[in-house]
């Protein structure tokens, strides 16, 4: 269905027969539901891959546990493998798709299971633990980086090839060339060790364990001093990615002709650079923004443990390295189901902003 | 009474002031690290997995019955007053008394009884040498034994002692269990064993000078209080035990500005300088083990004893230790499969003469090439008599990072010898799967344990590297492939597991040495593996906040379970420097 | 070349009569001015330059540095053997010359041994030597000692060792030591690493490799990305929802235990496979965006009139919707193509890429597990690698902002 209406038109412009409830509808039956149902199935897909994945890895429950006691405790293999099979419930050579089936049976009754490593506990109540700081900590330097980003990116577009643009390229190409763990172990060597502008330990964990958790400032204030040093860190490192790419996505669209068509109608600057060029520019990074918030469930495995904020990514590694094989798909489970329907509410949302791929993404 | 009044008042003025300045004195503390789980995974069951694990520290909380003091070769009682075979029938253990643990409840023979019938659901090998243990009196409790040996006397000291008002009932139902020989598959068995793994005490009874509370676990560190009635309250100089969480890279900030005051990783050397640098004092006490380079014994060239002499000869250990540990690597010298510091405990002088020491020395590997039927190539590579290259794949755990060093290290000696050699880092369990499974060329794996019996580090070669792995994986199994049975210049050896297994039972001391002697020089000839160097610790002591003994205190060589800084700190060894 | 000197090349080239020739060198002469024009782009295409000749040249000139030497681990930049003699001595004994027909000593496995061996190659029978055992540190001091005691008469060693041995305080027994040569060989001008071998002979031999399989990596999935987000918004339908369900798929797989579980099945020695496989897992970010901003193109006037004319897949691809989003595509091959360098670092812990080719990449895998980063003398071996790969990145970034504006002629005008 080709248009050749300008390229972008606010809500109110679309055709009036269409009333608000009726135009929903027909996404539904046409677009939404079929979206979701599609990543009903990719969901499954991926727990199903990591299922069999995650067992294939090298090494299981009761290895990881017999390696352990032998290196603390100085026992035999033999004793040190009595012992483990005593701890776990897991039998390495159980029938996997048996153990597949009985996982998928629990999962439809939304039941994670309990942890292999921590008989009794259950997986859920470890993840309701540990992934609430680090929606916060990643959340907030997502946040903090892409409006900064962004900002600074349409600037420098704006200011193409003067010093100031040449300037925040070099910082940002540097920045995003600089994995964010050399940032993490700078910044405590330098400002923690070197210059001790803060202690190292104090502000390590999430908030300051003198205090109970409620909604006070001074509780909310520790929070943020124990945040800061990761999101710090999240910002340096996914910065710089954000600032080039609005930059060039910027400049991409001032060449528009229906930019130049509105300079040349004599509309404002500022219209022209919100209606016209921010809100095109900014579609592409929809799309990237979409992915990263899906990963804010992973969380930095590094940065983490780096900085000793114990979030989601940090037991992540810990149940990895524990070959724990249910906390483990409890947490990839989190992770999937987040990524995949961001990325779903990212197309339904990019279609409401970009009229044109709703359309012929509709029809088609 | 006026004047008594005033005496009253005065009295009662000074009692506040004194309290006052009490309360306003910082609480002395002993700053540490250990990497530990958080709960919901990290509780309070030490039968369990999971278990908030302090590592070394966790004695202060559950102390031992004695600790073994290396330097002196005999125990010294920390809950057990007297400890001593009841000929070869039993063993008695008489507890100290006064000590009582953090619920108000006195330490009795009954507790020792819990942790032992407790410890059968799970696997305790201590239950192969006794049969039973029953509480004589308050005090004393009595080991009756199956099989008796030094090494079960070690088993029964330095297990951790458990709260009989925590676990009575699990030992209550576990003791006609032990008396009718139920195994793991038993229902009766399975069922408590699982009530077991499951049971999570709401809090920490310790019987040692400070105790866990819950309230004190946070992401950062774990903070040990005193625990007025425990074992030694008296003696400790710390009001508090500060654990910092996390790993070395984590933790080495904190010994740099002075947080963590003493840590036993295993830093990386460049770390070490640093700290040096920073006027911090590193302890070096032995670990007994250390890596070795391990043969695929059923490859053709690699199961010629020749050329592994050869090799040992060509590589040159004390580069090897030193690039990988700094002056913490000490290169093996007696190549005889067990620590010289062990060796020169067991071998008789003898013995030790009788050992060849592989020094450094090219000439002499290049004539044992040659004599083993190799010869250089026009490129210098050392070839077969089918003038194939010797070219072999090393494989290393990635993760360990003194391991990787040696291991870069000796391919590139090994190369520079005219070998060629490729070096791969392998994610640590594959790496070590890949050498249960018999799925290696070469390969970096650890040779010898913290024991003071050499028997336990025989076992690392002849049982964990040879075969027995297998039973952990699903893998094809058999390891290097060593054969059991072997011929040495000393005679013939029918089985070398067996052989190990035997050096530590009984109480014939002598007897005991003369295996050793047989497995020491049948393993110094034949090498089924290469030792290259010993970890010893490069432990941070931070002694502008801390007064230990000086670096060389022969307290420094106990390892394993018999760590010395539990030992110091409930000692009164160690103390806050003012 | 000097600004001034174009036209004149510029006129010779027109009347040269080949055409074939000029068909060649047209494109670059427009290059060239267009590069001229633009000073930032002009840094970017140095730098680029610099690091071809690094990565071509320097190997030649630098040799790679595999000697070890127990005395100069993790030493900082600047670090060199000097010559140490005692104090009366200092005068006479300037240079190795001068020591003709005494006895010199050394530490062995040091720099000092290196450098002694090399010299003695070249002036056999200088002097005579006397070596001392390394005995895990102690060898420094014992030799120093042997030279308090005249037993040698000088000695060549390495310059942290006397800043370390021979403290200014009158305490020490070396007070009668000085360096009489303080430059006698070549400065480390990077350091040393945790071998003691010299870290900069490491960065120019070690680019190469890394640097052909990062650019690899990132043009496969920049390809993959491309193709398979035009394909998916361009076609939509059935094909959308199955390309948009892959990418789904591989976004989501966690890639530390597919990586375990590929390295436990396969090895990497190709570069090619390696950066296959790299590329293979990081296309699906790109192709997501890649898609959305084909499917806001896809409704433009010239693709509408290029699907009427039915030009094509290929054509409508690679002549309409790819010039269009150029620059995001480039900017987003330059992340790939860094990424893929420090996905390779990762690939060492995991065993699937070798430690023996000595890249950045494995600089910077042992540098961080040797704990370098914490000491100030020894940073520059995590440091310089990552430095190198930052400073590759900002050459690329630089470079592609100038050939975005010779090619997209909008972003000359619009301003």
């Amino acid at each position: 269905m080709a248009t050749l209406n300008p390229p972008i038109r606010s809500a109110s412009s679309r055709p009036p027969s269409l009333t608000a409830s009726a135009r929903l509808r027909r996404l539904a039956r046409s677009y939404t539901l079929r979206v979701f149902a599609q990543a009903v199935v990719t969901v499954w897909a991926v727990i199903t891959f990591t299922f069999f994945l995650i067992r294939l890895m090298p090494g299981n429950p009761v290895d990881v546990y017999i390696d352990f006691l032998m290196n603390q405790q100085n026992i035999t293999y033999e004793e040190a493998r009595a012992r483990a099979a005593s701890q776990f419930k897991f039998d390495p050579d159980a029938n996997i798709f048996v153990q597949y089936g009985e996982y998928m049976g629990r999962l439809i009754q939304l039941d994670l299971g309990e942890s292999i490593t921590s008989t009794g506990t259950r997986v859920i109540e470890q993840i309701a633990r540990f992934l609430p700081w680090t929606v916060f900590s990643v959340g907030l330097g997502l946040f903090i980086s892409f409006i900064l980003g962004v900002t600074i990116g349409t600037i420098m577009a704006y200011l193409r090839n003067s010093w100031l643009d040449n300037l925040f390229s070099l910082l940002a190409s540097i920045l995003g060339a600089v994995p964010n763990y050399i940032w993490g172990l700078l910044i405590l060597i330098v400002f923690g060790v070197q210059l001790q502008w803060f202690q190292v330990g104090a502000l390590r964990g999430t908030y300051n364990s003198s205090l109970t958790p409620g909604f006070n400032l001074t509780f909310l204030l520790s929070v943020l001093t124990h945040a800061a040093l990761p999101v710090l860190v999240y910002v340096l490192g996914s910065i710089g990615r954000w600032m080039l790419n609005m930059r060039n996505s910027t400049i991409g669209t001032l060449g528009e002709d229906y930019v130049s068509v509105a300079r040349a109608r004599g509309l404002p600057p500022s219209r022209i650079l919100l209606a016209y060029v921010g809100r095109n520019a900014a579609l592409p990074m929809f799309t990237l923004l979409a992915i990263d918030i899906g990963f804010i469930i992973g969380g930095s495995v590094i940065i983490e443990e780096l900085f000793v904020y114990k979030g989601i990514g940090s037991f992540l590694f810990w149940s990895i390295s524990q070959r724990d094989y249910t906390s483990m798909q409890g947490v990839f489970l989190v992770i999937t189901i987040s990524v995949v329907f961001s990325n779903v509410l990212a197309d339904l949302l990019y279609s409401q902003l970009d009229p044109r791929v709703r359309v012929g993404g509709g029809e088609k | 009474m006026r004047r008594g009044l005033f005496i009253f008042l005065l009295l009662t003025l000074a009692l506040a002031l004194a309290v006052g300045a009490v309360g306003a004195q910082e609480p002395t503390r002993f700053a540490g690290g250990w990497p530990y789980q958080l709960p919901p995974d990290g509780h309070f069951n030490s039968y369990a997995s999971g278990v908030i694990n302090l590592g070394i520290y966790w004695d202060l909380m559950e102390p031992p019955l004695g600790v073994y003091m290396w330097a002196q070769g005999a125990y010294e009682g920390m809950l057990a007053e007297r400890f001593g075979f009841e000929g070869d029938e039993a063993y008695t253990v008489t507890l100290k008394s006064g000590v009582s643990w953090s619920d108000g409840s006195p330490v009795t023979a009954r507790d020792i009884v819990t942790t032992f019938y407790t410890g059968y659901l799970i696997g305790w090998a201590v239950w192969n040498d006794i049969s039973s243990v029953e509480a004589v009196d308050d005090r004393t409790a009595r080991f009756v034994f199956k099989a008796p040996s030094q090494a079960a006397e070690r088993r029964i000291l330095t297990e951790q002692i458990r709260p009989a008002s925590v676990y009575g009932a699990f030992a209550e139902r576990a003791k006609p269990l032990v008396e009718a020989g139920a195994r793991a598959g038993s229902a009766d068995f399975d069922a408590l064993l699982s009530e077991l793994t499951t049971f999570r005490p709401e809090a920490f009874v310790s019987a040692g000078p400070y105790v866990l509370l819950p309230e004190n676990i946070t992401d950062a560190k774990v903070v040990l209080v005193k625990n007025e009635g425990g074992l030694n309250a008296d003696i400790v100089a710390f009001d508090e035990v500060h654990l910092w969480n996390g790993e070395t890279e984590v933790v080495t900030p904190l010994v740099l500005n002075g947080e963590l005051w003493y840590g036993t990783y295993g830093f990386p050397p460049a770390t070490e300088a640093q700290f040096i640098q920073a006027g911090i004092d590193i302890i070096r006490g032995p670990s007994y083990s250390g890596p070795a380079l391990y043969f695929n014994h059923a490859i053709e060239p690699l199961n010629n004893v020749k050329l592994r002499q050869a090799l040992a000869y060509a590589i040159n250990r004390e580069q090897n230790g030193f690039v990988s540990l700094g002056e913490s690597g000490i290169a093996n010298e007696c190549m005889c499969g067990m620590s010289d510091n062990l060796a020169s405990v067991w071998l008789s002088d003898e013995v030790m003469d009788s050992l060849n020491y592989y020094d450094y020395d090219r000439a002499m590997a290049e004539s044992l090439m040659i004599e083993a039927g190799f010869s250089r190539s026009a490129a210098g590579k050392w070839t077969d008599a089918g003038g194939n290259v010797l070219a072999f794949e090393l494989i290393f755990p990635a993760e360990f990072l003194d391991w990787a060093a040696a291991a870069e290290n000796v391919t590139a000696q090994l190369n520079d010898f005219g070998l060629e050699i490729s070096a791969r880092g392998v994610q640590f369990q594959q790496q070590q799967q890949d050498v249960y499974d018999n799925n290696f060329q070469l390969a970096i794996r650890n040779w010898g344990v913290g024991s003071p019996f050499p028997g336990q580090a025989y076992l690392q070669a002849y049982d964990r590297y040879n075969g027995q792995g297998e039973l952990a994986g699903e893998g094809v199994g058999g390891g290097m492939r060593f054969p059991q049975s072997v011929e040495y210049s000393g005679g013939t050896i029918e089985n070398l597991r067996q052989l190990a297994l035997d050096s530590s039972s009984g109480l014939d001391i002598d007897a005991q040495r003369a295996r050793v002697a047989m497995l020491a020089l049948s393993y110094n000839e034949l090498l089924p593996a290469i030792p290259l160097w010993e970890r010893y610790g490069n432990n941070p002591l931070n002694r502008a906040k801390l007064n230990a003994p000086p670096n060389g205190d022969p307290v420094y060589i106990n390892a394993g379970v018999d760590h010395f800084m539990p030992y110091l700190i409930m000692t009164g060894g160690i103390t806050p420097a003012v | 070349m000097v600004s001034q000197a174009a036209p004149t090349h510029e006129r010779i080239i027109q009347t040269a009569p080949p055409r074939l020739m000029e068909g060649l060198l047209r494109p670059l002469r427009v290059f060239w001015r267009a590069l001229r024009q633009n000073p930032v782009g002009l840094v970017g295409f140095s730098g680029l330059l610099c690091y071809a000749l690094l990565i071509t040249v320097g190997p030649l000139l630098v040799p790679f540095d595999n000697i070890v030497r127990l005395d100069q681990i993790a030493a900082p930049p600047g670090s060199r053997q000097v010559l140490l003699t005692r104090a009366e001595d200092a005068a006479r004994y300037t240079t190795l010359e001068s020591l003709a027909g005494r006895t010199v000593g050394y530490v062995r496995e040091t720099g000092g041994e290196a450098f002694l061996r090399d010299y003695l190659r070249a002036n056999p029978d200088a002097f005579q030597t006397e070596d001392t055992r390394w005995r895990s540190g102690r060898g420094v001091p014992d030799a120093m000692q042997a030279l308090a005691d005249g037993e040698i008469d000088a000695l060549v060693v390495f310059s942290e060792s006397v800043k370390r041995f021979i403290p200014h305080d009158p305490a020490t027994p070396f007070t009668n030591l000085v360096v009489s040569n303080p430059a006698l060989g070549a400065p480390h001008l990077l350091g040393t690493d945790t071998q003691g071998r010299d870290i900069f002979s490491h960065i120019v031999n070690g680019g190469s490799a890394l640097i052909y399989t990062a650019l690899l990596a990132g043009f496969f999935s920049s390809l993959i990305a491309v193709t398979l987000g035009s394909l998916a918004a361009l076609i939509g339908g059935v094909v959308d929802n199955v390309l948009t369900s892959i990418a789904n798929f591989v976004l989501t797989i966690p890639g530390f235990p597919l990586l375990v579980v590929l390295a436990s099945l396969i090895t990497l020695n190709n570069m090619v496979l390696l950066a296959a496989l790299i590329g293979a897992l990081s296309w699906p970010v790109l192709m997501r965006a890649v898609r959305s901003q084909v499917l806001s193109l896809r409704e433009r006037d010239y693709v509408e009139a290029a699907v009427a004319l039915n030009l094509g897949l290929p054509h409508i691809i690679l002549r309409e919707i790819l010039p269009n989003m150029m620059s995001f595509v480039a900017i987003n091959f330059i992340f790939a193509v860094t990424s893929a360098m420090y996905q390779q670092v990762g690939l060492i812990f995991l065993g699937m890429a070798p430690i023996n080719d000595y890249t950045w990449g494995v600089m910077l895998y042992f540098g961080r597990t040797r704990g370098t980063l914490f000491s100030a003398d020894s940073a520059l071996m995590v440091l310089a690698p990552v430095l190198a790969i930052a400073f590759f990145q900002v050459s690329m970034v630089l470079f592609a902002r100038a050939v975005e504006e010779m090619f997209d002629p909008r972003l000359r005008t619009a301003k």
